[in-house]
């Protein structure tokens, strides 16, 4: 007789249907009728679009930016939770609130925002411009743009995190003698590594996507400053529905592999530090010792 | 390496937390600091770390000024109740971690640490975990690391947090003993804290008594059991009946009024009450309310004017005696001690403390 493993939870058949139907309703469907769609050229004619020199252009704009901005985030977006978090300061709440405000403000608002600042008569870009750095209306400007609108997510999966860590742990590396560097990068920082490689993805899938805040400060320009999802709506308005799939499926691709990449690795991360290996087993290898 | 406190005051916004502490430790000495919880003590453990910084007074190890040193250049091993192990290291890099983080000069190479690491987790008895993680060892295994970990760097000074608080009853004992072995072995000064008389008479040297940010004795494990400084270390240390009295002519004058300037209260410790069938001289009457055989000892409670009186008998005694629930006894304490209005301890005759 096949006995059947017991779980504590009930409805794992009925909670795993739905997910899939709701992934599929949500996810799968839009895109499948997409890659259908984009079925109907050939392999070759769809790599002749996706490889036109315009759309690489757009694609190394799109993924280049986005990398960066998801890099800038990372880094400072550490440093913004590591503080909301640590230290107590009069008017904190206010500045944690101040963070999720990217995610509240109509996309568009932001890209019109930043390139009155930054244009060469706005608030800072007449002091920036004489410096050398033009920003707004090059691939700069698509950066400032996409850091701005990626923020929330480095800091937002970070927080929790990072309260998450004992500061019993860092006393305890003190009294061993560790430099705060020390502490910092051996004990706090591969605790939130994992967390970290999250936000840093989640920022760059949402800079990958972002459309309305870059294309008000970009300029662009065709081959400088245009991005790939301008590009699929500039193929749509001149009624080349085919071409816009080509382009989305072929940016779909790269982002679902970077995606992965980063999964992976973020996997990798988490679970290097567990042994899964039963206590028991090391414990009859060790000659049955304690 | 001794360690000094001078006048060591920190308060917590309004509250006290600890109130002008003196205390020395000698080399190699093993003390335990033995409070209620919020009485101060692993405030004061942790300043002697360096972790917390007092508001007043000042810190010496061997003599010299260590107020103001930084936790890492202390040179001390702190053991935590919750272990405060690396979760992302091995067992074995966990113990390493002191050695690793050491000034280039300083540090052993790889051969050396490797060496060092494998013989104090065979010191703690568990070398067959050092390629294991934190998450999976049982508690006892977990304090043990934290224990190997804290010596890798060969401190002067152990101070223990409530090491085994988390620990089931058996574990604990059994990691007493060990530290006490250990302790003597390494030739440190240790101090730890703990909210368990047991635990502090069992494996101290010294036990200090803290209350509410004081220090209320300092002593032997006997002297302050058998000797307690003041009603607070009698109560905190064992169990023990309350008999108001007042002092006159020299003697406890058990359950008379206390309307003069000779108000008192004596202890007596439950093991210290004699228990007969028939009348004693300068004994209370009393009926048996309960009997309960606890292991070794059979505990007594006698009802005596309305209120209840503890007494511990041997297993031997309690069988000669034979005690049943509802039975009119006589009882005597065999050793008294007396407490004046001022908290401060009345001498009292050796024999016959009581007059009734």
């Amino acid at each position: 007789m096949v006995s059947k493993s017991q779980r504590v939870l009930p409805g794992f058949g009925l909670a795993l249907g739905y997910t899939l139907v709701y992934l599929s309703l949500l996810i799968l469907l839009p895109l499948g009728g997409m890659i259908l769609r984009t079925a109907e050229l050939g392999f070759g004619q769809v790599m002749d679009i996706a490889l036109s020199e315009r759309s690489l252009a757009a694609f190394r704009v799109t993924f280049g930016a986005s990398l960066l901005a998801a890099m800038i985030n990372a880094f400072f977006g550490l440093i913004v939770a590591w503080v909301l978090v640590r230290y107590p300061f009069p008017g904190k709440r206010f500045v944690d609130a101040l963070v999720d405000l990217p995610f509240a403000l109509p996309t568009a608002v932001a890209g019109i925002t930043l390139a009155t600042l930054y244009a060469g008569n706005g608030w800072l870009g007449r002091y920036i411009e004489p410096l050398g750095f033009k920003v707004a209306y090059t691939p700069w400007g698509i950066v400032v743009a996409l850091t701005f609108i990626t923020l929330p997510f480095v800091v937002r999966t970070l927080q929790p995190v990072i309260e998450d860590i004992e500061i019993e742990v860092e006393e305890a590396a003190a009294s061993l003698g560790a430099s705060r560097w020390l502490t910092f990068r051996r004990i706090i920082f591969p605790a939130i590594s994992p967390a970290l490689l999250t936000g840093f993805a989640l920022a760059f899938a949402r800079a990958v996507g972002e459309y309305g805040s870059v294309i008000f400060i970009a300029g662009n320009l065709p081959l400088i400053s245009e991005i790939t999802p301008l590009l699929i709506i500039s193929k749509l308005e001149q009624y080349d529905v085919l071409g816009a799939t080509s382009l989305a499926v072929v940016m779909l691709a790269l982002s679902f592999v970077l995606l992965l990449c980063v999964n992976v690795l973020q996997w990798w991360t988490a679970n290097r530090h567990k042994n899964t290996e039963p206590l028991e087993v090391a414990a009859g290898r060790a000659g049955g010792a304690q | 390496m001794s360690i000094e406190i001078r006048n060591i005051a920190k308060r917590f916004g309004n509250f006290v937390a600890l109130d002008n502490i003196n205390l020395d430790i000698p080399t190699g000495e093993l003390v335990a600091l033995l409070g209620p919880s919020g009485c101060g003590k692993t405030t004061l453990l942790r300043i002697i770390a360096g972790m917390e910084t007092a508001d007043q007074g000042e810190i010496l190890f061997s003599g010299a000024e260590a107020t103001h040193l930084h936790a890492r250049d202390r040179n001390v091993g702190f053991v935590f109740q919750h272990y405060a192990l690396f979760r992302h290291m091995t067992v074995f890099e966990n113990v390493a971690f002191g050695l690793r983080v050491k000034p280039r000069k300083e540090r052993p190479n790889e051969a050396e640490i490797k060496r060092r690491v494998m013989e104090l987790l065979g010191l703690v008895q568990l070398d067959w975990l050092a390629d294991r993680y934190p998450s999976q060892l049982s508690g006892g295994q977990r304090q043990r690391i934290a224990l190997a970990r804290a010596l890798a760097v060969e401190p002067k000074v152990l101070l223990l947090d409530e090491p085994f608080g988390a620990l089931d009853t058996k574990v604990r004992k059994e990691l007493r003993r060990w530290l006490r072995r250990l302790h003597d072995d390494m030739h440190i000064s240790s101090v730890f804290v703990t909210h368990d008389q047991e635990e502090a008479l069992e494996v101290a040297d010294r036990v200090v008594v803290m209350n509410h940010g004081k220090i209320e004795q300092i002593g032997s494990p006997d002297e302050v059991y058998s000797s307690p400084a003041s009603p607070f270390v009698y109560q905190f240390l064992g169990n023990v009946n309350v008999f108001h009295s007042r002092v006159q002519g020299g003697y406890a004058e058990v359950e008379r009024s206390a309307d003069s300037a000779g108000k008192a209260t004596a202890f007596v410790r439950p093991h210290d009450i004699d228990i007969a069938l028939q009348a004693l001289e300068g004994g209370l009457p009393a009926t048996v309310q309960h009997v309960h055989p606890i292991g070794p000892v059979v505990r007594i409670e006698l009802l005596h004017n309305s209120e209840i009186v503890e007494v511990e008998l041997s297993r031997e005694r309690h069988e000669a005696l034979l005690l049943a629930v509802g039975q009119a006894v006589w009882f005597r304490p065999r050793q008294v001690r007396v407490f004046g209005a001022d908290q401060q301890p009345v001498a009292v005759p050796e024999k016959q403390a009581f007059l009734f």
